[in-house]
């Protein structure tokens, strides 16, 4: 323990002393105010006096949305989506990301802060809750991260929950490898030119990069072995968007551009990438360009896409605009069948929404995020009967526990 | 002004670095981005022909197709093609300086806007200000031009508040570097 930590215990022991003195000064007046009005032993009303206590979450259901709030109300409120209820907050500030166990044990938090709010030591590390009691577990100091807006790709757990990965931009670009098990740092990993990470099973994990390939990091050895695919993508003439999709179950990637072009990867020491094929052809329609003028539904928002493993579902966020409207928030959900590369289903979206989730159980249900005065919204992923619409419930990027 | 040169450009961009930096932790990072040049596109001086030569409405992005020139306070302001964040202009800064007691980031990311009384296309460094809480006004996210967080130089995401003394961002400003073409 350092010396700082102790002050600040002994301090934080002095305070709890006096607070117990005022505590049981508060007794005495309370018994004090009883023998006074000598109440009934049992009170007519019912009413008993209580202890206050501090809640455990729930058992955990697939149903639960983590949706970060607003730039001004960063922290990221978990939603029952049966419910509508809201049943606890996790502690997020502004420039942080959050990441989810896939075993459900924890909650992880990849965040900076400064020691002076605006100035002073920055402080980079990864918080770790648990996901019963939301409680800290544990710190993880990190070398430092890249400071942005949250988004979905910038912290990712490799499959077995033991290692997870934290984007760092320095302005160098490289990858901080965290043992999660051992709860600190194992490896940082220069990458340059590349990000937006995907575990890969047995190997380490992926990213893509500014030439148009997917780096692959094989981590284990003495030092990490990067590999490049071919080239695959324009990255300023039709870029992948960052914040593609994991298929945990499969092991694959799938990839979307700006124009609306989709592929997958097969993920592994070397991933096989698929063929593209166009989102607006399989609706029937033309598909999307890079020419001003041309207004076609487009994809677009920051976490514009949702897949939903056993049935190959993929949802994408719709909106119709020209080329380079990247960020424009969704006016439809596109419901993309995987297996036969065909839109099955077309969806208007109350108000728009910028980000979508959908859960991995065999009932589905479908969060959005980005409506005005961060309105949340969940439907049926089946049907896209809309089940909940949560007041304040989120305007930012949504996690999801994986699995059943 | 002079046409685009590759040698100006540089020089300017250099000059104003070496104005606003003199962090030696900072440097050697930035010394690992030069080291990994080879897959990361030399720039600005790329962009210079991102916006393409052709000027009519039909070669013009929907941005530049209504941008204005006379209200930098507002979004559809021309240099704001590809900004993200809050304007400077509305914080008590301007379209390329800071407010009172924040700090400049000495670097930035670039786009290239069509200034619509000349036709012309200019580099736009979108350096922020640093060191306060977000000014929360005029939010403004633009995309022309703009990608992904692999090529972080074109990203509109990105905090760029490298070098100075507080990475706590505050609002974005939009430099005028030089002519694209």
């Amino acid at each position: 323990m350092t010396n700082a930590t102790m002050k600040t215990k002994r301090r934080a022991f002095g305070r709890l002393q006096g607070l117990a003195l005022a505590g049981v000064a508060g007794l005495l007046a309370v018994g004090s105010a009883q023998a006074q009005t000598t109440p009934p032993a049992g009170d007519p009303n019912g009413l008993q006096p209580e202890e206050p206590y501090t809640h455990k979450l729930p058992a955990i259901t697939p149903h639960w949305g983590f949706l970060r709030g607003s730039w001004e109300n960063p922290g990221t409120r978990i939603w029952d989506g049966d419910s509508g209820k809201m049943l606890g907050l996790v502690q997020t500030t502004r420039w942080s990301d959050l990441a989810l166990d896939p075993k459900k044990k924890f909650i992880y938090v990849a965040e900076t802060i400064w020691t002076k709010i605006n100035r002073g030591t920055r402080q980079d590390y990864v918080a770790v809750y648990d996901s019963n009691t939301l409680n800290l577990v544990s710190e993880i100091p990190l070398p430092g991260r890249l400071i942005i807006g949250a988004m979905n790709n910038n912290f990712v757990i490799s499959d077995d929950g033991k290692t997870g990965f934290v984007y760092n931009f320095s302005p160098a670009a490289s990858v901080n490898v965290v043992d999660l098990e051992k709860r600190k740092l194992a490896s940082v990993v220069e990458l340059p030119g590349c990000s937006s990470m995907v575990p890969v099973a047995g190997v380490g994990f992926s990213a893509l990069c500014s030439d148009g390939t997917m780096a692959t990091v094989k981590l284990g050895g003495k030092t990490p072995v990067i590999t490049h695919s071919a080239p695959f993508f324009k990255a300023a003439e039709d870029p992948i968007f960052d914040s593609y999709v994991h298929d945990r179950a499969k092991g694959e990637a799938v990839f979307l551009t700006y124009t609306g072009l989709i592929r997958t990867a097969k993920l592994g020491a070397e991933p096989v990438i698929g063929e593209a094929f166009s989102i607006q052809a399989a609706a029937g329609l033309r598909p999307g360009d890079t020419k001003p003028l041309d207004i076609n539904w487009m994809p677009g928002g920051r976490q514009m896409m949702a897949l939903h493993s056993k049935t190959g579902m993929l949802y994408v966020l719709m909106h119709r605009g020209e080329y380079w409207t990247q960020k424009e928030e969704g006016e439809e959900i596109w419901a993309v069948n995987m297996a036969t590369r065909k839109v099955v289903k077309r969806v208007p979206i109350k108000d728009h929404a910028g980000h979508i989730a959908v859960t991995q159980d065999d009932k589905p249900l479908i969060f959005l995020t980005g409506g005005d005065e961060g309105t949340a919204l969940v439907l049926d992923a089946v049907t896209f009967e809309q089940k909940q619409e949560i007041k304040r419930g989120g305007s930012g990027i949504i996690s999801l526990f994986e699995g059943n | 002004m002079s046409r685009f040169n590759m040698d100006a450009l540089g020089e300017k961009l250099l000059r104003s670095f070496a104005g606003n930096s003199s962090r030696r932790s900072f440097l050697t990072k930035l010394g690992a981005v030069i080291v990994a040049a080879p897959v990361f596109p030399l720039l600005p001086v790329s962009r210079a022909n991102a916006a393409g030569k052709d000027r009519t409405p039909e070669a013009k992005t929907a941005f530049a197709r209504n941008a204005q020139t006379k209200d930098d306070k507002k979004c559809d302001y021309w240099r704001y093609c590809a900004i993200d964040g809050s304007l400077c202009s509305c914080c008590g800064g301007g379209v390329s300086s800071c407010p009172a007691g924040t700090e400049p980031s000495p670097v930035s990311w670039v786009g290239t806007c069509i200034n619509p009384d000349n036709n012309k296309a200019y580099l736009i460094a979108y350096r922020d200000c640093c060191g306060k809480a977000g000014c929360g006004q005029c939010g403004c996210d633009n995309t022309d031009r703009e990608t992904q967080l692999y090529m972080p130089q074109l990203n509109n995401n990105v905090i760029w508040c490298f070098g100075t003394s507080s990475m706590e961002y505050h609002c974005s400003t939009a430099v005028l570097v030089g002519e694209a073409q």
